[in-house]
């Protein structure tokens, strides 16, 4: 519909009509903008106080083109100057009387009001009251859901557990070993230089054991999972609802966080410790693979690390795990539960999963610190 | 009607995927100001058909005119201003979610026009006047019903003022109030402002409330099996399939009786 040929525009005086403003030719897409320029100029330098439309020799237009006439008939195009339109095609008058009324046009120009800031952080407030609370109901309905699986084993779909335990861990161990393995090496190189400046650098075998057993492995596992995992939890119950299939579920009679919540979180509970302690042999071992390097035989890495590790290391690392665990795992399956309508909203869920898992564990982990700094453990 | 020049040949198409033929052979020719209908039973390879014609399957056989003009083999700027011929209205709406109703109308002015922001936002606001949506301007398409979000996509694939409007199933999953508002909506637009419609459906009661003329395709032969109006089909046609689809039995002789009946 849209043509290349340019509409022609001609200002002329007419005895008792005032100003006359002759458009002819093609008024489409293409040549609107360029004739708006060319009205706007020669209005601007004649000033009329009346102004009539001659839009007879209009040949060819579309939409884009009868909205400057438009314009011009509502007096936006000249300030203050309404233009009657004479003489348009039928055809025409039908694209024109498609422009809605003045009123329903500033309705929608009219820029949404602005919340002010206090009403932006009450509703700021309210939503994270509300998701604490949607996050306690969640646990209760888990530990509802635990007690269940106790007292009916069978209750649990034991073979997702497994499709978990390969998808969220089997398939992990090679980056889990690259990572914990690198981060050992990184821990050691970093020691090496100040411990040597004391003649220390046999106390590396100290710190790697510590540093990796304690905190990094449980750590960055953690993080490994609620990047892989996690997301994916959240990911896979947010399209299913989508879908619709949790409403499928809930018609069925059947309760979707026992048929897709119980055994993701307990098998990111029982993996997350498999994994850390995987984690750990893989980070020790890059220290002893730089200390040997630096000329120390393995039997006196060996001595040393045993030496400075205690049995309770390995248990709050281990036990950070099971935590660390069990809220990634849950939190993914609460955001997925939460996911709204629209294209971004499995993104949206996908992302606070990984968010909040990390900030918890960071969380949760500072707490860890306290009490085993209190307890001397 | 039959007089007027021809937009679209479809001429000779094979469409396929890999080694799987869904249809073979398929030629009609669209002609400026009708309804033209596509239609055929599930699975017949309707939708398939028209993402060929706009352009985004490549057939594995035959070509596509507009004006002339091949889309098939068009590259380049030749293909994007073949693009610009028609406008799609695809059967979820396919507004984008981000954005509201009357951005989702204004972002082909944004990106083709040199048009003022001014301005484009009164074009926007008229197209979707013209599918009775202003008041829904300013809301998100989650917010619309899905027969809203249908007129919406209409809107937008009106914005550039097209010659040709694609619909893809614009009846589906609406109720029939709102499907015959939609049935309307087409024929006004037609009727009104000249605009060719290509509808994929399988609706009868919109088959006959809008179509010129139309095609069937037929999944078991895997090619095109009558065309005609929707009228003389029903009464004439000599496939008893064709006769079937559009007496809506599932039993063949009944519809062999009825149709005989109404011929």
């Amino acid at each position: 519909m849209s043509g290349e040929a340019a509409a022609r525009v001609a200002l002329r005086s007419e005895a008792g009509a005032g100003s006359v403003l002759a458009l002819s030719g093609t008024l489409d897409v293409a040549s609107a903008a360029a004739a708006r320029r060319e009205i706007a100029a020669q209005v601007a330098s004649a000033r009329p106080n009346a102004l009539a439309v001659d839009a007879a020799g209009i040949e060819h237009g579309d939409m884009s083109g009868m909205a400057l006439l438009y314009e011009l008939a509502e007096g936006r195009l000249v300030p203050g100057v309404r233009a009657t339109i004479r003489g348009l095609r039928p055809e025409f008058q039908t694209l024109l009387s498609a422009f809605p009324a003045s009123d329903a046009l500033a309705a929608i120009e009219a820029p949404a009001p602005r919340r002010g800031f206090l009403d932006q952080v009450g509703a700021a407030t309210l939503s994270v009251l509300a998701d604490l609370r949607a996050q306690l109901v969640f646990l209760g309905g888990i530990v509802l859901g635990f007690l269940a699986v106790l007292r009916r084993p069978r209750a649990m779909r034991w073979r997702e557990v497994g499709v978990v335990f390969e998808k969220a861990g089997v398939n992990a161990l090679p980056i889990v070993s690259l990572i914990s393995f690198l981060m050992g090496l990184v821990i050691a190189f970093e020691a090496a230089q100040p411990l040597e400046m004391f003649g220390a650098q046999i106390f590396i075998a100290n710190m790697i054991g510590l540093v990796m057993i304690r905190e990094f492995s449980p750590i960055f596992t953690a993080i490994i999972f609620a990047g892989r995992s996690g997301s994916a939890f959240a990911a896979e119950i947010g399209t299913m609802k989508v879908n619709e299939e949790l409403n499928a579920l809930e018609t069925m009679g059947l309760d979707p966080l026992r048929f897709l919540v119980i055994q993701r979180v307990f098998a990111g509970t029982m993996l997350m410790p498999v994994l850390a302690a995987y984690s750990m042999v893989w980070g020790v071992l890059g220290g002893i693979v730089v200390m040997m390097a630096m000329g120390f035989p393995f039997a006196q890495i060996w001595t040393q690390l045993v030496g400075a590790l205690g049995v309770w290391d390995v248990i709050v690392g281990i036990s950070k795990s099971f935590v660390f665990g069990a809220i990634i795992a849950g939190l993914g399956c609460l955001r997925g539960m939460q996911t709204q309508e629209g294209p971004n909203a499995v993104g949206d869920s996908t992302t606070r999963a990984v968010v909040a898992g990390i900030l918890m564990i960071i969380l949760v982990d500072a707490v860890y610190s306290i009490l085993t700094y209190v307890l001397h453990v | 009607m039959n007089d007027a020049p021809v937009v679209i040949s479809v001429e000779g198409v094979t469409i396929a995927y890999g080694e799987h033929v869904v249809q073979r052979d398929v030629s009609f020719d669209v002609r400026r100001g009708e309804v033209f209908v596509i239609l055929g039973g599930s699975g017949c390879g309707k939708s398939s058909l028209l993402k060929t014609m706009i352009g985004l399957y490549r057939p594995a056989a035959g070509r596509i005119l507009y004006d002339g003009e091949d889309i098939v083999t068009a590259e380049g700027e030749d293909r994007v201003r073949l693009l610009r011929k028609f406008g799609v209205m695809y059967q979820s709406g396919a507004l984008f979610g981000s954005m509201t109703v009357l951005e989702n109308v204004r972002l082909p002015l944004d990106e083709f026009t040199d048009l003022g922001g001014e301005e484009k936002e009164l074009v926007a606001a008229a197209k979707l006047n013209q599918v009775g949506l202003l008041d829904a301007a300013s809301r998100k398409p989650s917010a619309l019903s899905g027969g809203m979000q249908k007129r919406a996509g209409i809107a937008r694939a009106m914005a550039l003022d097209p010659g040709i409007l694609f619909l893809d199933e614009p009846s589906a999953g609406l109720d029939p109030i709102t499907s015959a508002g939609l049935d309307r909506t087409i024929r006004e637009l037609s009727k009104g402002l000249g605009i060719t419609f290509v509808v994929v459906t399988h609706e009868l009661q919109s088959i006959y409330a809008i179509a010129d003329r139309c095609v069937m395709l037929d999944a078991r032969t895997k090619t095109m099996i009558a065309e005609g109006r929707p009228a003389d089909l029903r009464d004439r046609a000599k496939d008893p399939y064709v006769r079937q689809f559009f007496l809506r039995q599932a039993d063949p002789a009944a519809a062999a009786t009825e149709g005989s009946r109404s011929s």
